[in-house]
């Protein structure tokens, strides 16, 4: 971790922040019986699962669990960024008439939600997404929120958030700084 | 005359029964020819082209040694990808060009209902090496060849199957024939990976055909015994040749059940499972103690190749494993499958397959297939989307199954074209709806949106009340003016985009009221989402509109579930990338599906879902005002008789 990171949220806080929205998803929507999550590749993934795994616990509900791949960059190979845009998927179940809960670890600009909200929408007649994210850092660019936030953090001017995992990263937690 | 009938296997259902009693007989001749190494010279001087636009090496090899064997000869793509459906051409044309070259195409594409498209470009006989997920009739000829070979019999014969049934088309296509010769199958699926409702109730409707679903658990209560074991690869087959990665999961069940206490499964050990495996839930594996009990001493081990683990390698020697027979009779069936092709030119022409006629629909667009694999949505606007009435198990949508890829479409709205009325569909709608596809006179709707814009009315309204005047909605306008200009700072960076109609005539008034306000009039378009080919175009009369790098205001005049500006967002997309979009609505009526919310709000008014919200503006520039209001109205629902349609 670099001098100038900051921990905002610690493995412990991480997983309570889970744990919560977990029961807000169940809460709002009457239990488990009609919900499928949808991970974006590849945090938003790993905490679909975490919420799965949650939700199974409370309401010893199965709920599928799907993944987006959603790429930020042009596969031109320029390297320039550009709008997100889906590049894999990995739903092997219906979402006619169901309630997908749409996860990622941190909201932005809201550019790689509205990828993924055309990538259902073209899978089926989802009866709704909502939307579960970590951290909710603000700055949005296009008119997405989120239903369920573990954290609204405001980053200062050129500081970006992290989300750690420890499936991927070997530790939870959110920090703010210049690198990761 | 050709020496091949224009007859096309696309589905094992374009087989009848007898079609596939003399393939098999067929089929025993020739490997008893092969057998004793005769040379075959039936097909001398045919050609067969394999055009592969996915690769599977085992089936086109098998389908070409086939045709030789046969003594035949084979033209080859192997990678149509690179060839000519690269430089963009249709799946139409590429038949047909290739039908000059030879008698036969046998195809292997990626999306769902491609063997359908060539069988109906195609002058020449067309033989489906799996399109999509959907079917692989030949491959289904040899499951049920070697099953036969084995018992001497189907009829009878309990089969079982364990794995993915959920995914994998191939075992569909296996259940369909074993239900037509009358064998029980038992389903051992692996947890979450049923049979699909949608085909116990084809089995059920076509028939009368119920298959047994037991677990893995349950399976050991099961009376009598097993003639065969029908494993599926962990991943769908098309799939199954490009994942490297087995990937196994135990059965959680505390013990193996006591009869098939060889069914035994082992935890992989993997660090970590990914999303794909999670979903994909615990595999089944299958090793030499499986055949140790009293119930499965007589059982055949089959699986349709390649295996991932499912089949351990020491069952390989076991008798009963009969796997690689099976494979191995894929050329004598599939020389038996031209063969029968050659039989039917030379005798009575059987014509082809009548097919169910598609429904005309009445609204542009026409409906567009769910299945986002299927090959409606690839081809070009040649093919346009093709439906017939679905069977469909839910009775509040209208289910309409593709022509092609057979995918049910649900649709929530339909309307009557002579009435110019809309419908939720509920199922006393269901003998109305046969009579307006009969007068050719259906509409459907993805939302009541769509058919308020194409001009529909609802059925029945019930009593309307004003909920906004004109001083109010020039009130709100003007406050969403306002809230436009605090929160952008740069006023020259915007455009506008109104969804039509009545979001455009918004758009323009609100345009007019900012240039008034800060001297910057913005240039401005209308998106119909519907219109592909003119979704965004200019309505300040300029000549172009640009999106890319601009600050899109989107305009509605009133935002319910959401979907309608994701749409519209995604039309936006298609058209360059915006450095951001701010969502301008008149009224919010709550309900929201989709996690959008608008950055300015004209008002906010709760409603029930049964209501409309309807307003109605003055155009931009019209001095009067007086057009001005917001009525809101009930969809009197459900309904009983729609006589308004009559």
């Amino acid at each position: 971790m670099s001098a100038a990171s900051n921990v905002a949220l610690d493995a412990a806080q991480l997983g309570r922040s889970v744990k919560r929205i977990a029961m807000e998803i169940a809460e709002r929507n009457g239990g488990a019986d009609n919900i499928v999550l949808v991970g974006i590749v590849r945090r938003g993934a790993t905490l679909a699962e975490r919420i799965a795994t949650e939700l199974r616990a409370n309401g010893r509900r199965e709920v599928p669990v799907g993944t987006l791949d959603i790429s930020s960059y042009r596969d031109d190979g320029k390297g320039l960024p550009g709008d997100p845009r889906l590049i894999g998927r990995d739903i092997p179940f219906s979402l006619d008439a169901k309630r997908v809960v749409l996860v990622d670890d941190v909201l932005y600009t809201g550019r790689t939600v509205r990828a993924a909200l055309d990538a259902i929408s073209d899978l089926g007649r989802a009866e709704s997404v909502q939307l579960a994210v970590l951290v909710d850092r603000g700055e949005r660019e296009l008119p997405i929120r989120a239903d369920y936030v573990g954290k609204n953090i405001q980053a200062p001017q050129g500081q970006r958030v992290f989300v750690r995992l420890a499936e991927i990263d070997g530790a939870d937690a959110v920090v703010i700084g210049n690198a990761r | 005359m050709s020496r091949l009938a224009k007859f096309d296997v696309v589905s094992i259902d374009d087989l009848e029964t007898s079609d596939i009693e003399r393939v098999f007989a067929l089929a025993d001749g020739f490997a008893a020819q092969l057998e004793r190494g005769e040379q075959i010279t039936a097909a001398a001087g045919l050609i067969m082209a394999t055009l592969f636009y996915e690769p599977s090496t085992r089936t086109r090899l098998s389908f070409e040694s086939s045709m030789h064997r046969l003594g035949g000869s084979v033209i080859s793509s192997a990678d149509m990808q690179a060839s000519s459906a690269a430089k963009g051409e249709s799946l139409a044309d590429t038949v047909r060009v290739v039908a000059g070259y030879a008698d036969l195409i046998v195809l292997r594409h990626p999306h769902d209902g491609a063997a359908r498209v060539a069988a109906e470009y195609a002058p020449c006989p067309v033989l489906n090496a799996g399109d999509g997920s959907r079917e692989h009739p030949s491959q289904t000829l040899c499951d049920l060849y070697i099953l036969r070979k084995k018992k001497g019999r189907l009829k009878g014969l309990t089969v079982a199957l364990c794995g993915d049934l959920k995914f994998g088309r191939t075992v569909h296509s296996l259940i369909y024939a074993l239900a037509r010769f009358g064998t029980n199958i038992v389903a051992v699926p692996t947890s979450g990976m049923n049979v699909p409702d949608y085909v116990l109730e084809r089995l059920a409707t076509e028939r009368n055909y119920s298959l047994s679903t037991v677990t893995m658990d349950e399976l050991k209560s099961l009376a009598g015994g097993l003639d065969a074991l029908y494993l599926t690869p962990s991943a769908p087959h098309q799939m199954a040749l490009f994942t490297s990665d087995g990937a196994l999961r135990q059965i959680p069940a505390a013990e193996p059940p006591a009869a098939l206490d060889a069914f035994y499964v082992t935890r992989l050990q993997k660090e970590r499972m990914s999303g794909k495996e999670a979903a994909a839930g615990e595999y089944v594996r299958f090793d030499a103690r499986a055949l140790r009990t009293s119930r499965t001493q007589e059982a055949v081990v089959m699986h349709p190749l390649p295996r991932l683990g499912e089949l351990a390698y020491e069952l390989d020697t076991d008798p009963r494993a009969v796997y690689f027979e099976q494979a191995a009779a894929g050329v004598p069936v599939r020389m038996a499958l031209i063969a029968l092709l050659m039989e039917k030119a030379a005798g009575a022409s059987t014509g082809p397959r009548p097919i169910a006629e598609a429904i005309r629909f009445k609204t542009e667009p026409l409906p567009r297939c769910s299945n986002p694999n299927c090959v409606t949505r690839f081809e070009g606007a040649y093919l346009a989307p093709r439906f017939t009435l679905g069977r469909g198990i839910d009775t509040t949508v209208l289910a309409l199954k593709c022509g092609f890829c057979e995918r049910e479409l649900k649709t929530e709205y339909v309307g009557h074209a002579r009435s110019h009325r809309y419908y939720r569909f509920d199922e006393n709608l269901q003998g109305y709806v046969r009579q307006w596809i009969e007068e050719g006179s259906l509409a459907v709707f993805d939302s009541v949106k769509q058919a308020e814009e194409a001009g529909y009315e609802p059925y029945r309204r019930g009593p309307q009340r004003e909920i906004m005047n004109q001083e109010e909605v020039v009130g709100a306008i003007e406050s969403l003016a306002d809230q436009v200009i605090a929160d952008v700072n740069d006023m020259p960076a915007v455009s506008i985009v109104g969804v039509v109609s009545h979001g455009a005539m918004l758009a323009l008034r609100l345009r007019d009221l900012i240039g008034a306000k800060t001297g910057v009039l913005a240039p401005c378009a209308a998106l119909d989402a519907y219109k592909p080919a003119d979704a965004l175009h200019p309505i300040d009369g300029a000549e172009n509109f640009s999106v890319e790098d601009r600050t899109i205001i989107l305009v509605d005049d009133v935002i319910n579930s959401g979907w309608t500006v994701q749409r519209a967002m995604a039309t936006i997309w298609q058209r360059g990338r915006p450095a951001a979009v701010k969502l301008a609505v008149l009224i919010d009526r709550g309900h929201r599906a989709v996690p959008i919310r608008p950055n300015y709000v004209g008002k906010n008014i709760p409603t029930s879902r049964g209501e409309r919200v309807q307003v109605r503006l003055a155009a931009a520039g019209a001095e009067s005002k007086s057009h001005d209001r917001v009525m809101i109205y009930s969809i009197v629902e459900p309904l009983k008789e729609p006589e308004a349609a009559h």
